[in-house]
């Protein structure tokens, strides 16, 4: 059994610079980062710990091309195909301006909502769901720096060597059932 | 990490670090509600039963208990419903196109600001809908369905149809941007919930949030793609309404000026709102070191760019009336100046036009109570604005013997008074049970820890002296 759990060794900080410190010497060293724990979005955080640009971006523009084709199919379809409408005889059978309004609306509509559940699909994030905290206060003021022990150039004394010497407060370790 | 500029005021004040601030936009939270939260929320219960006894009578007895008539078939309700949507503009400009233009002072007042967006965008939605007379089956009517006879549909070249899509994803997209911003501080919530209940129900809205970089990453992606595509959406949305009006045939509304004009105008109604309740909020709560004065500054600066930007279509509108040798374009803006509602456009250009231009002076733009009238003569300019707009120019049409004069009843009024009833319950139950300030988004712009404690003496000029 011991095997299939995942062991951590977590560095608890309380600021935001110290830990970004640590993450750039670990790297440094060849060591992996898990994943870092912080209150706040700590800007370069996520570049330092090797994480690359979301492509979440992608989502966003095929979501809106989504959004955009179908309001204007669906616009030619009521008023050019299904039941034209002869409106003081003004031409009725293709897509007029008239339509950019709904057409761009749509288009947010279904980019701001067809991202916004890419995220929550891609983060895992859902509602119901049980936190897994390594800290109460990681949502406060902590922050804290994971790697998983079985990482790549894992060497758990200098580990805990170069994150006390970056000013980690504490080290944690866990074991995870995965 | 970050650079502090020795000019630029701190945007926290008070040397806060991050544990003081959750402590801090926490307690509303986690405390009794104070005897001020009560008296406001009865007052709020108040005008919302109003509301509540003066829709069910409109939609029981019918719309023969408004004022509304043959001539002025659009009268107190559209104004009502642009006054709302206009003050619904604030929250998102604040929280998208401060965002782009990486205006950190947005930060503290974004998240106030959204809320307040969304319940105005409530309190807009209800005129339009109980205007339709059956409100039981007229949002179907608004929707893209074919009728049931046959495969009529909703008209897409009609702009109150644009209205209705503008109107729903305004809504729509807001509450995302709104929560997704939350989700972060409802986590810090939930970790500090010291009753099962409240674990429970933070718990569940904060989706378990643990703040990793990974999922920091993407969120920040997500804001900022969200910010990118709300900035043309809040435009739109007031362009939208706009077109409402611009689209028609009455002198006085068949104007190209119209969607900047509105844009503006909606802008500066939702920062007046904004700066209402901010001012009250800050004292009252105790946030002044978060929302500082260089906050109110900066906000009435914006007040004083839109409010002449506003100024400046209204004296476009009337050359333009005079220049295009219309005569009836002529009348209708005569007729606004110094027909029988001549008291309604007064008010308005003095409140609109006049008034904002004292944000000249920086001794009055720093000055919280001043601000607080002002903010509140900018609401009553702004809503005059829609007043004049639509009725004056309804009122005396084409035909000189359907000419009509337009008085509310009770009754409307009454639904006016209770939107306000709506609004400020919403907003009291957001000050009690959801974080005010955006906690995280305030951590990160904190003067760096080794700093916290000289927060105060950041004014010494040292680049200047030196």
């Amino acid at each position: 059994m011991a095997n299939k759990n995942k062991k951590y060794i977590y560095g608890i900080y309380d600021d935001a610079d110290a830990i970004m410190d640590s993450v750039h010497k670990l790297r440094g060293q060849g060591v992996e980062i898990h994943d870092c724990y912080t209150p706040f979005p700590v800007h370069g955080l996520d570049k330092a710990m090797g994480i690359k640009r979301s492509n979440l971006t992608i989502g966003a523009f095929l979501f809106g091309a989504l959004g955009c084709t179908l309001a204007i199919v669906f616009q030619l379809y009521v008023m050019a195909a299904d039941w034209p409408m002869n409106i003081g005889g003004k031409p009725n059978d293709g897509y007029y301006p008239s339509f950019i309004p709904v057409t761009f609306e749509l288009t947010i509509l279904f980019t701001a909502f067809g991202m916004a559940t890419l995220f929550f699909i891609r983060t895992k994030l859902i509602h119901g769901k049980v936190e897994q905290l390594v800290d109460p206060r990681q949502t406060d003021d902590l922050f804290v720096l994971a790697i998983e022990e079985k990482s790549h150039n894992f060497d758990k004394e200098m580990v805990n060597r170069t994150m006390i010497d970056g000013g980690a407060l504490e080290i944690r370790e866990r074991e995870l059932e995965k | 990490m970050s650079y502090e500029s020795p000019i630029r005021e701190p945007l926290v004040t008070g040397g806060r670090t991050a544990s003081d601030v959750t402590a801090e936009i926490c307690r509303p939270l986690e405390n009794k509600p104070s005897k001020l939260w009560w008296l406001g929320f009865t007052l709020s219960i108040v005008c919302l039963t109003i509301l509540v006894y003066t829709l069910v009578r409109s939609s029981f007895e019918g719309l023969g208990l408004w004022g509304i008539n043959k001539t002025v078939g659009w009268a107190w309700d559209i104004t009502n419903f642009v006054f709302w949507v206009g003050i619904g503009h604030a929250g998102t400009l604040i929280s998208a196109i401060l965002l782009l233009f990486r205006q950190k002072w947005r930060m503290s007042i974004n998240r106030s600001a959204e809320a307040m967006t969304i319940f105005a965008v409530f309190c807009a939605a209800i005129f339009p809908l109980f205007h339709m007379g059956r409100v039981w089956i007229g949002p179907v009517w608004a929707l893209p369905l074919p009728n049931a006879l046959g495969s009529l549909w909703v008209n897409f070249n009609s702009p109150l149809l644009w209205d209705v899509f503008a109107i729903s994803t305004y809504l729509s997209v807001s509450l995302l941007f709104w929560y997704l911003g939350m989700v972060p501080d409802l986590a810090t919530i939930r970790d500090r919930a010291a009753t099962p209940i409240r674990k429970f129900v933070y718990r569940f809205l904060s989706m378990g949030w643990d703040g990793s970089t990974r999922t920091w990453a993407r969120y920040e992606v997500v804001s900022l793609i969200l910010a990118g595509i709300s900035t043309p959406l809040v435009l739109s949305v007031h362009t939208i309404v706009s077109m409402d009006f611009a689209t028609s045939v009455i002198p006085g509304w068949h104007t190209t000026i119209f969607p900047p004009y509105f844009v503006a105008g909606a802008i500066f109604s939702g920062f007046g709102m904004v700066l209402t309740l901010l001012i009250i909020a800050r004292k009252v709560m105790g946030y002044e070191n978060y929302i500082t004065i260089g906050h109110l500054d900066a906000m009435c600066r914006v007040i004083l760019l839109t409010g002449s930007m506003v100024g400046l279509a209204y004296i476009t509108e009337f050359f333009i009336a005079w220049y295009s040798g219309v005569q009836y374009e002529r009348y209708a803006f005569l007729n606004r100046m110094a027909g029988p509602y001549w008291w309604a456009y007064w008010s308005m250009m003095t409140c609109n036009v006049i008034s904002p231009q004292l944000f000249w002076v920086k001794k009055w733009r720093r000055n919280p109570n001043f601000i607080f009238v002002m903010s509140i003569i900018v609401n009553i300019g702004m809503w005059f604005e829609r007043f004049v707009i639509i009725v004056t120019s309804l009122h005396r049409d084409y035909l000189p013997s359907s000419w009509v004069m337009y008085s509310p009843t009770l009754i409307e009024i009454g639904i006016f008074v209770g939107t306000f009833g709506l609004f400020f319950t919403c907003f009291f139950l957001f000050a009690k049970f959801l974080p005010v300030i955006n906690m995280a988004e305030v951590k990160s712009i904190l003067p760096g820890k080794a700093h916290s404690h000289e927060a105060e003496e950041v004014k010494q000029p040292d680049l200047v002296t030196q």
